[in-house]
């Protein structure tokens, strides 16, 4: 079924197309944005509204196996947020941690549609296909991990980068991912012996490797291989009071990578908030003495080019903490007394250690958790360049994707902060800059860091976060007229618009109507497929035959996701990888 | 998929949790005729497919075509108040999904075999969380793997041989480098395959987990014993745990169906995360049923809860007691069952088992089983992973890919599409 | 009370004949010859005056069904064991304790020989079933 569509007199933010606020009408065929529509297109006038590309968000936990233990775990999170089915669409739970249908749903309703599982084990991946199945009305990729497996350690051992590069290149054809994910390198393996990595060059259980070599070796591979989207990062010291500095030291050591591409970005760092805590001067590296090291890690971002940032804002209230970094989680838990429940899921050889899962609350009132609030916001409003970093909440981790409206809120409206900054604990105003800052992103400031930036970010700028001609009419527009609505000083207003779009459409298909969702659409998944040469190709499939018979407890040849599962949904990308070297 | 002259390689055994996907099946026409690697039971299942099958549907006892047994089957469900879907653990992820659709168009309660296996374990979770483990992480890795109320020679015959008494890249010798230990009320057959059996007494479970987590956190106990075991026996098994490097706890039903139920469960929990703080400990739960974690699962993502899943309000909401299969039976709540691939009327106490035999029952399974005797229509359906593809979970949460290797008996079908056409009927008549 | 009465924790759980009886199909002769047993201690078999084999009836709170007797050497004085099946469950109460679980493990009954008594087939058990009895 396809639809025509003349979306007539809307406001239209398309930064990548350098349109800011202009009325204008967007033609829409067959699932793309075209120059003119068929004489029997659809019109739908749309005075008065805001519309801006379908949001895209990289990094959303909503799959996967951790997501199912941390539903198991907390039904209590979802109980009270009952979503009911419809003559049209499925029912579900809709709390912090939806069920797969409710994912969906909610995300169209918020004028998203594309998003982005950033922590796919690959040998659960059959499960993922499954699950996106049931996950309705979005375009959906899966970054696979790579930091933590035997695999990879052979190869950055013997500096073999061609072959690692062959391994991903693999892993991504056989299992449909789109990208590397990194995530506590060597730490996440480490926690197989109860242990972590802090150091760049601190030593790896059994293997001659470092987290330096492990996160460079990657970078350099996904370059060799020119994958659209730079590796994907998630540092060691994950929630240590003054890992700005750490973090900082990691994206040097990757910044002396060399880009393939156009592209200058060689990594992306994910959930700032939770890897850029500051330290009050001539503290210590603990909670008492946390600051905010938003200023800090704003003034490196502004002098470095080659990385890329999300926020990973926490939202306060109820949220479900759930990461690759089983260390990290299990001293999460350690900070609540060994009260909170945790959960950690080894897989196999693939990841040793694997993820951790532990419900949290960020409390206002909470110094540590006001000041980690804070550090993010601060250097969100003090960073030039807004090409380089999206919004997010690393859902369901700072909170979830539903509070983006409100971390929308705060970037647009000093008066929104300062009613914030009331609420929480002081440390927030002390231990930061906050108060005094006036920046406000604009409308077009938000279209950059919802849809344009992140569009970019993972390589997808050809078809999505833009309206210009080409572009997948993934469409969201806002019921509110920016020409007459003072969206700063009104914050209820932003909290209100970007919860409920007046109209998202997928793929030209009108998806929700004032929040509410009437068509239930099958997702499809977005992969890219690198082509090796022929020899690399080879050595590739010999040499993982052997290890993965060694080191998995299941069959080789059950490793790749079948057919079966893939072929109705994916939408691969072929990229041509044959020059590197066998 | 790998076939050569009808030889089947790398295919997932359907019978327990263990999901063993190194089956070699040899197929000779329409007959299995060889299954390489399997244990007696997997053995019994493939090469004794073909036997005691259901292989018509029939409505009170009488055989029909399957168009007429999807009509009675709809007229059951549509005149019911209150329908329990029951079963899904033997059959494989998309029956389990179009069960959940049917249960969300009904406004049903939908229940897998969980409540009657591992439900405890997850209540137990839903208190403490769950570290857990992975079967290839322990051969790797366990040095002390400690098996408690399970016994798989009998349930998981390939548990010990397949996965654990085996080399890994830092096991080199499983014989010596691993610990292998059962806690159990009975020494059964699994005590001769370990290397220290530990009885305790029946319904102590709960006390000696918890006297192990004192003496682990250092507290002095003055009693001289716990659960049959002497206090300096306790001792010597806490230090022996907290100097394991990387210990294993697998629990079985004796734990989950005995007295304390989830409360063994939730101690078991504590107890590994407190090893935890000392060294490296993961617990799994010995699944029975070959895709009873793929049910959890499946129900986990589409309704947002693992089992006892009630769709009355047009939402899912949860209550173990309450949309538990036995507790909707004995209750008398009931008023028609659809039981799809499991077998009630012999697993379920006798009062929950004498209401279903005064309510309609709607039998989706392959096989003539207990429950065929009581339904008023039976629906023969294809064995997955035999006779029709599909996925499942192992215990560990791994998803594999089930195959096909042989026909299914002429006019049967898979779980799935029996679901679909009950479905599609049923949106017929509720237009 | 007959003076021969043992008084025992009975549990229920898995074995390998169950297994691949259950595998074969429920309405086989193997699933009855597997599930429709209970294994008894030395001191039980001797205090009760039977042999390997001879028929037993188990009593709980709710009713008796008759099985096979079956000496395991292994097993402890005070526990018998009967395979999970329909003639366990029929001796079960369904009570939960709200958990969705019934208490499969270590019921108390009551066990005498009972060499008159004949042990119901799984078609008449499945009948008895169905005729409320």
């Amino acid at each position: 079924m396809t639809e025509h569509l003349i979306l007539k007199n809307g406001v239209v933010f398309d930064p990548m197309n350098g349109v800011e606020g202009e009325v204008m009408d967007i033609c829409v065929s067959e699932g793309k944005i075209v120059e003119k529509a068929p004489s029997n297109a659809k019109v739908i006038d749309l005075k008065g509204n805001t519309v801006m590309a379908g949001g895209v968000d990289p990094h959303s936990h909503i799959l996967g196996s951790k997501l199912n233990v941390a539903r198991v775990v907390s039904p209590d999170v979802n109980r009270h947020h009952p979503y009911p089915a419809t003559k049209k669409t499925r029912s579900g739970v809709a709390g912090i941690i939806p069920s797969s249908f409710a994912t969906g749903f909610l995300y169209s309703a918020m004028g998203y549609t594309t998003v982005v599982e950033p922590a796919l084990p690959a040998t659960k991946a059959l499960g993922a296909w499954e699950e996106i199945e049931d996950i309705p009305g979005l375009d959906i990729a899966m970054l696979p991990l790579f930091c933590n497996s035997m695999i990879s350690f052979k190869y950055v051992q013997d500096g073999d980068i061609s072959g690692l590069a062959a391994y991903i290149a693999w892993t991504l054809k056989k299992v449909g991912g789109l990208g590397v994910k990194v995530v506590n390198p060597g730490g996440t393996y480490a926690w197989a012996y109860g242990k972590n990595v802090c150091g760049l060059d601190d030593e790896v259980p059994e293997w001659d490797v470092t987290p330096r070599t492990i996160m460079t070796g990657l970078a350099e591979a996904v370059q060799e291989l020119g994958l659209p989207h730079q590796m994907h990062f998630h540092p060691t010291n994950l929630g240590r009071p003054g890992n700005v500095h750490t973090t900082m030291q990691q994206l040097d050591a990757i910044g002396g990578i060399k880009p393939s591409g156009k592209k200058k970005e060689v990594v992306h760092l994910t959930h700032m908030a939770f890897d850029c805590l500051g330290v009050v001067e001539e503290g210590m590296s603990n909670w008492k003495d946390v600051a905010s090291g938003g200023l800090t890690f704003a003034d490196y971002y502004n002098k470095h080019k080659h990385f890329t940032v999300d926020l990973g804002q926490i939202t306060f209230g109820q949220s479900m903490t759930m990461t690759g970094d089983g260390p990290f989680q299990h001293s999460l838990y350690l900070l609540t007394g060994g009260k909170a429940k945790w959960s950690n899921i080894p897989v196999d050889v693939e990841l040793p250690g694997g993820a951790g899962i532990v419900p949290f609350t960020f409390e206002p009132k909470s110094p540590a958790n006001a000041v980690q609030w804070v550090g993010s916001l601060e250097f969100a409003l003090n960073i030039k360049d807004l090409w380089r970093m999206f919004l997010s909440t690393d859902h369901p981790n700072g909170g979830p994707f539903l509070k983006y409206p409100l971390l929308i809120s705060w970037l647009m409206s000093k008066k929104q902060r300062e009613h914030w900054l009331g609420k929480v604990h002081k440390f927030a105003s002390e231990r930061s800059t906050l108060a005094e800052i006036e920046r406000e992103y604009s409308l077009n400031d938000i279209a950059i860091t919802t849809r344009a930036a992140p569009a970019k970010i993972l390589g997808l700028e050809k078809t999505k976060g833009h309206l210009g001609l080409g572009a997948d009419a993934d469409i969201a527009v806002y019921g509110f007229n920016p020409e007459k609505t003072d969206l700063a000083n009104n914050p209820d207003l932003i909290l209100k618009h970007f919860l409920q779009t007046e109209f998202t459409f997928k793929g030209g298909l009108q998806v929700s109507k004032k929040g509410i969702v009437g068509k239930q659409l099958h997702s499809r998944v977005i992969s890219v497929h690198p082509e090796l040469n022929q020899d690399l190709s080879q050595r590739i499939d010999r040499e993982l035959e052997e290890m993965m018979s060694k080191w998995f407890s299941h069959s080789f040849s059950n490793y790749p996701v079948p057919k079966r599962y893939r072929e109705h949904l994916e939408m691969p990308t072929v990229i041509d990888s044959t020059a590197v070297k066998a | 998929m790998t076939e050569a002259n009808n030889i089947f390689n790398a295919v997932p055994c359907t019978f327990c949790g263990c999901l063993c996907d190194d089956i070699i099946i040899e197929v000779d026409g329409n007959r299995i005729v060889k299954n390489t690697n399997g244990c007696a039971i997997s053995k019994e299942r493939f090469i004794g497919h073909a036997e005691n099958r259901c292989l018509e549907p029939t409505v009170s006892g009488k055989t029909v075509s399957l168009e007429k047994a999807i009509e009675r089957a709809v007229e059951i469900i549509t005149s019911s108040k209150r329908l329990l879907i029951y079963g899904l653990s033997s059959t494989e992820n998309d029956a389990q999904r179009e069960a959940y659709r049917l249960a969300e168009l009904t406004g049903s309660v939908v229940d897998n075999t969980t409540s009657v296996c591992h439900g405890p374990t997850i209540l137990g979770a839903q208190e403490s969380g769950e570290a857990t483990s992975s079967l290839a992480e322990v051969r790797h890795r366990s040095d002390l793997v400690i098996y408690w109320g399970a016994n798989p020679a009998a349930a998981h015959p390939r548990h010990i041989p397949h996965y654990i008494r085996q080399p890994g890249e830092y096991i080199k010798d499983p014989k010596n480098d691993r610990k292998i230990w059962l806690i159990d009320i009975r020494e059964t057959t699994t005590a001769r395959m370990v290397d220290r059996f530990i009885r305790i007494e029946p319904r102590t479970d709960l006390e000696v987990i918890q006297t192990l987590r004192a003496l682990i956190r250092g507290h002095k106990l003055d009693v001289s014993q716990v659960g049959g075991i002497s206090i300096a026996d306790l001792e010597e098994i806490a230090i022996a745990m907290k100097s394991a490097k990387y210990g294993t706890l697998f629990f079985g039903l004796g734990l989950t169906q005995s007295w304390g139920r989830h409360r063994n469960i939730d101690a078991a929990i504590r107890l590994i995360q407190d090893l935890n703080a000392h060294t490296k400990w993961g617990l799994l739960p010995m699944r029975g049923h070959y895709n009873v974690s793929g049910a959890n699962k499946t129900s986990t993502w589409v309704t947002g809860y693992p089992y006892a899943v009630d769709f009355a309000r047009g939402y899912p909401r949860f209550s173990p007691g309450e949309y538990t299969a036995v507790d909707m039976l004995a209750r008398g709540e009931a008023d028609a069952l659809l039981n799809i691939a499991a077998d009630p009327v012999a697993h379920f106490p006798r009062s929950a088992v004498s209401h279903l035999t005064k309510i309609p029952v709607i039998n989706i399974d392959p096989k003539i089983n207990m429950t065929s005797q009581v339904a008023e229509v039976n629906i023969p359906a294809a064995i997955a992973g035999i006779e029709c593809d599909g996925a499942a979970t192992r215990m560990d949460g791994l998803p594999l890919y089930l195959r096909k290797v042989i026909e299914p008996p002429e006019g049967v079908i898979p779980d799935r599409d029996i679901l679909r056409m009950i479905i599609k009927s049923l949106e017929k008549v509720m237009k | 009370m007959n003076s021969g009465s043992v008084y025992v924790l009975v549990t229920s759980g898995r074995t390998l004949s169950q297994g691949r009886a259950m595998e074969k199909g429920k309405m086989t002769s193997d699933y009855e010859d597997a599930v429709a047993v209970c294994e008894l201690d030395a001191t039980s078999m001797e205090s009760l005056g039977i042999e390997n084999g001879e028929t037993v009836v188990v009593k709980s709170g709710i009713g008796e069904i008759a099985v096979k007797a079956k000496l395991n050497k292994n097993l402890h004085p005070g526990l018998a064991f009967i395979p999970c099946g329909p003639y366990f469950n029929y001796l079960l109460d369904s009570y939960t304790q709200h958990t969705g679980m019934p208490g499969f493990k270590s019921l108390a009954v009551t066990i005498d020989a009972a060499p008159e008594m004949k042990i119901s087939t799984i078609e008449e058990l499945a009948k008895k079933i169905k005729e409320g009895k």
